[in-house]
């Protein structure tokens, strides 16, 4: 895999909360490199540190020090104005609670999107990915949980990003219609060669990506390879 | 702080942190009962004040004007049975050479008053009875004429010069509010009233052993109507028939006006605003109840009744606007006492003092309470009866309908944020209708405010730039022969004259009888014409008579009646004419009928009473220095300074209110907004926040708060705009009375300053919210389920 461009770079990264004696250390120097076009799945236990690493690398929140790199250009060095263009240009977000806007369709919520991107795909395109093509015009709260999160991928992937960061998008979900959102994941993944970040309290999840990197304290534990991608259809908990 | 119950300390800092709200509220609801507090209490001042100075002074109950009487009718009118008082008096017009006034200034003079009637000296002394000449002048006049004590007034008395001396200033109870005749504002520089000893005006007045007016005084329990109609006829050889009571009496009217213009302003302002903030309180409870469903449901889940749910929420309800009632109170003392003031400039009192008693701060408190009340029951009602695990739930999701008409409308629209803004509206129908009529009735206020300059203004332009063309208005002393036309066209820059004959007559129809004068005016008039409300203008009608809608209302009359005309001076004839139009006219002209008819009815050839001039202003001086000399003069009325004198008035009391009626209506758009777009920001900040996650910059996401802010406003504006021209024109015919009509007459420009003065308020208090918006923790919103 390592013959491929980085896409993400940090190096030290840090993030604390508050000041000196009560300081919280969300983040305590991290060093990490993703490459286009990996699955990546960022394990560990509640407040380890991982949200805070993808909200950081998602243009969401600042760190105290430390830089990460997108591509070439230097995230940490952006203002609110800069991450904002460039959320809108190369990133796209799933979230546990889907995050759709409540008063839009399943397409509209899409168009919501492809309104603002460069080279999107349809909405409706964006939404037979994911396997919801026959649900366009419902609204959110027409829609199943796991229908929801379809939405939300295809909201994501619509704009065709460059990454996709995902935070416990199974979190709310049970099994069988977690591994549906998985495999929408996986799908975008493989057929349009989207780096996708994916953190979950859920260890078996870990199988069908190509690095996984364990979190705890704020540091990274561990950081492996998996020799080969299980598809998520085969994993079960 | 730890004392406190719990649910207590929970109050009070819910109460902070919905501060703002609070605040934005609690103001409208002060606005409203301080409007309460001020009108109710001022109208209560004026009445007690005014009767207070009617008791204290002994003004008159029946006043009886004559042309020349004995002292032999007083002694008759004292055995009237319910007359407890009588006084008789001298009274007359003269006109007053001033230096540095070029016009004749017109006064009204009266004797001493000895019993009723009499005056408060506000400066100087009372004139001595060995000083004929020695005088007192009301104390508006001597300000506006900058007189004082010592000072000489050369006077023309009915053709005789006299030089009167002023020696101090007074006001009287029958006087509180002087025009001079005719006209309807005060012009104190050029109207005043002078008392002085009743030899030396006998003397002037050429009446040395009579009277020419009779004062009353009523008995208790007396019959006000039987009185007049037996001293009419006990006097009825002595003059012009015309006993009138107080209801009558010009000042006495207007001051009743303005008292009933502040029950109008009281009828409608005030509810206005306790509708807008009960509904403000009804949006800003069911929201904060929606969002404290689990806390309401953890609370029931530990035991806690409902009753003392219902009651966190009902007192927060009652804490917020007990602030409002509290700056309500000090508003309107405050507004009350600068309107006491205001007041005090043209209505002169000995004091005038607001005080609005303890019931009147009470009953605003009630109305507010009440108005809480109703905002508060539903969201509260609501709250207590949450089952502790349906609150313990999340809210279902907000459901959108996707009915036939809303999903074909939201389709049109070309983008989602766009979309959003349009459903939310078919969501919540009944709290964007509450918002619109919020947001119009601040319009409509403005707009009925701000017009009363217009129709002001309007009426101006139809009674002087229409109607009555000419520079002057001469009365003579006595009626003259028609050829004085020519004389008067010989003066210095007169360009035209026209002359007209008015006389004074009881006007009958049916079991209806009116005091007014008949007025004659000539067919082709190009300085003296008969113009109607709707602009259009009217010539005398060569066999009949125009008759003015309010003296048509009195006396039950149509077109195509007759109306049968009593004479009361010269020869008292007794004619019938038929009534060919009832007219809207602005003020004055009551009945008209063509001059020369009029001369044949009176049997007099060609006589005027008075003239109309047309006059070249660069030769003003030497044409009012020409008619100070002219004894046959009686008067003379500067339309310039009539129509100065009525835009003075109107700038100085219209310009306050309207200020403050501005304020208040800007208050309204600011409440409605703000606490409109809190509660949109609140229910929409997880959507924002993902839609700044997405990519949205802040100005595209905030335009989902602001464009709703601001498609609400525009769908306010016509209907403000329609609703402010429908209160304009109801407040300007409550106005109306019977001595003038005011027209409608909302300008372009007022509905432009009303849309300008929304907008800026709106787009203000959205922006604001705005900022708040942008400060969205992205990461927290996302965090948190709906």
């Amino acid at each position: 895999m390592s013959e491929r461009p980085a896409i993400y770079r940090t190096a030290g990264l840090t993030k604390s909360y508050g000041t000196a004696p009560t300081a919280v250390h969300a983040l305590r120097g991290v060093d990490l490199t993703v490459h286009a076009g990996e699955l990546l799945v960022l394990l560990g236990p509640s407040g380890s540190g991982k949200s805070t690493l993808l909200n950081i690398l998602g243009g969401l929140d600042s760190a105290t020090s430390g830089q990460a790199w997108f591509e070439d250009s230097e995230i940490t060095a952006l203002d609110a104005d800069g991450l904002t263009e460039y959320r809108r240009r190369s990133i796209g977000f799933v979230f546990q609670f889907y995050n759709l806007i409540a008063a839009l369709t399943a397409r509209e919520n899409v168009q919501l999107i492809t309104d603002i991107a460069e080279d999107p795909m349809t909405p409706e395109e964006a939404l037979a990915l994911v396997g919801l093509e026959g649900r366009m015009d419902h609204f959110p709260a027409q829609l199943s949980g796991g229908e929801q999160q379809r939405v939300a991928i295809a909201r994501a992937i619509a704009k065709r990003p460059q990454v996709l960061l995902c935070d416990e998008p199974t979190g709310a979900l049970d099994s069988e219609t977690g591994i549906r959102v998985l495999t929408a994941l996986e799908t975008v993944n493989r057929e349009v060669g989207t780096t996708v970040m994916i953190i979950t309290h859920n260890a078996v999840i870990a199988d069908m990506a190509d690095e996984v990197v364990h979190f705890a304290d704020g540091a990274i534990a561990s950081h492996t390879s998996n020799p080969r991608r299980k598809p998520p259809g085969e994993l079960a908990w | 702080m730890n004392a406190l119950p719990p649910l207590t300390r929970k109050l009070l800092r819910d109460l902070w942190r919905l501060r703002g709200q609070a605040l934005a509220i609690a103001l409208v609801m002060a606005a409203g009962v301080g409007m309460a507090v001020m009108s109710y209490g001022m109208m209560r001042s004026l009445d007690a004040a005014r009767s207070a100075y009617y008791e204290g002074y002994s003004l008159a109950q029946v006043w009886v004007p004559l042309r020349r009487a004995p002292d032999s009718l007083a002694r008759e009118l004292a055995e009237v049975p319910g007359v407890a008082g009588v006084e008789t008096r001298l009274s007359g017009a003269a006109t007053l050479d001033l230096p540095g006034i070029a016009e004749p200034v017109l006064a009204r003079l009266h004797s001493l008053p000895i019993q009723l009637n009499r005056v408060v000296l506000r400066s100087g002394r009372m004139p001595r009875a060995e000083r004929p000449n020695e005088v007192i002048v009301s104390e508006a006049f001597a300000k506006a004429a900058r007189l004082a004590p010592g000072d000489r007034l050369p006077a023309l008395v009915y053709g005789k010069r006299i030089e009167l001396v002023l020696v101090g200033t007074a006001i009287s109870p029958e006087h509180v509010y002087a025009v001079a005749p005719g006209q309807i504002f005060p012009d104190n520089r050029r109207f005043g009233i002078i008392w002085m000893a009743r030899e030396p005006l006998a003397a002037a007045l050429d009446m040395r052993d009579g009277f020419n007016e009779v004062l009353l005084r009523l008995a208790p329990g007396a019959s006000k109507q039987e009185v007049i109609r037996r001293a009419d006829r006990i006097s009825a050889a002595y003059g012009p028939v015309g006993a009138y009571g107080r209801d009558l009496d010009v000042s006495n009217r207007f001051l009743s006006s303005e008292i009933d213009q502040l029950r109008t302003m009281v009828q409608i302002l005030p509810p206005i605003f306790l509708l807008v903030s009960a509904f403000l309180l009804n949006i800003l409870l069911a929201r904060l109840i929606d969002t404290e469903r689990e806390v309401i449901g953890l609370l029931k889940a530990f035991g806690y009744r409902s009753a003392p749910i219902a009651r966190h929420y009902a007192q927060l309800a009652l804490l917020l606007s007990l602030g409002g009632v509290a700056l309500g109170w000090v508003l309107g003392f405050w507004l009350g006492r600068g309107v006491a003031l205001l007041y005090q400039a043209y209505f002169a009192f000995p004091a005038l003092t607001f005080s609005a008693g303890a019931d009147i701060y009470l009953g605003s408190a009630a109305m507010a309470l009440a108005a809480v009340l109703a905002g508060a029951i539903s969201a509260v009602w609501r709250a207590q009866r949450l089952t502790p695990a349906e609150a313990m739930r999340p809210p279902a999701p907000a459901r959108y309908s996707s009915g036939p008409l809303s999903s074909r409308l939201v389709r049109l629209l070309p983008d989602e944020p766009s979309r959003m803004i349009l459903r939310g509206f078919f969501r919540r129908p009944l709290r964007t209708i509450a918002s619109v009529l919020g947001l119009a009735m601040a319009l409509a206020l403005y707009v009925a405010s701000a017009s009363s300059t217009d129709n002001v203004e309007r009426l101006i332009q139809l009674v002087f730039e229409r109607g009555q063309r000419a520079d002057l208005a001469l009365s003579f002393t006595e009626p003259r022969d028609g050829r004085v036309q020519r004389e008067l066209a010989l003066l210095p820059g007169v360009q035209r004259a026209e002359t007209y004959r008015a006389v004074g007559a009881e006007l009958v129809k049916g079991p209806h009888r009116e005091r007014e004068a008949v007025l004659g005016l000539p067919r082709g008039s190009a300085l003296m014409r008969i113009v109607a409300l709707d602009g259009t203008t009217i010539e005398p009608p060569p066999g009949g008579a125009l008759i003015s809608s309010q003296l048509a209302r009195k006396l039950d009359i149509v077109a195509g009646d007759q109306i049968e005309v009593q004479v009361t001076e010269g020869q008292r004839q007794r004619f019938t004419l038929p009534i060919t139009a009832v007219v809207d006219v602005p003020l004055g002209a009551s009945l008209v009928i063509e001059r020369g008819a009029l001369n044949r009815l009176l049997r007099e050839g060609d006589v005027a009473s008075g003239a109309y001039l047309m006059t070249d202003p660069q030769q003003a001086p030497a044409l009012f220095a020409r008619l100070k000399q002219t004894p046959q003069v009686a008067s003379v009325t500067v339309a310039a300074n009539a129509v100065r004198g009525i835009r003075e008035t109107i700038a100085e009391s219209m310009g306050i209110v309207t200020l403050f009626n501005t304020l208040f209506a800007m208050l309204i758009v600011v409440g409605v907004t703000y606490t409109s777009a809190r509660i949109s920001l609140s229910e929409l900040a997880r959507d924002l926040a993902s839609m700044r996650v997405l990519g949205y910059r802040k100005g595209e996401a905030g335009f989902v708060l602001v464009g709703e802010q601001a498609l609400l406003a525009l769908a306010a504006l016509p209907l403000g705009l329609v609703l402010g021209m429908a209160l304009s024109r109801y407040i300007a015919s409550s106005f109306s009375s019977d001595m003038f009509m005011i027209p409608a007459a909302v300008s372009a420009r007022t509905l432009a300053e009303g849309v300008l003065v929304v907008a800026v308020a709106a787009a203000a208090t959205a922006v604001l919210v705005r900022r708040s918006a942008d400060r969205l923790d992205l990461v927290r919103a996302l965090k948190t389920r709906e």
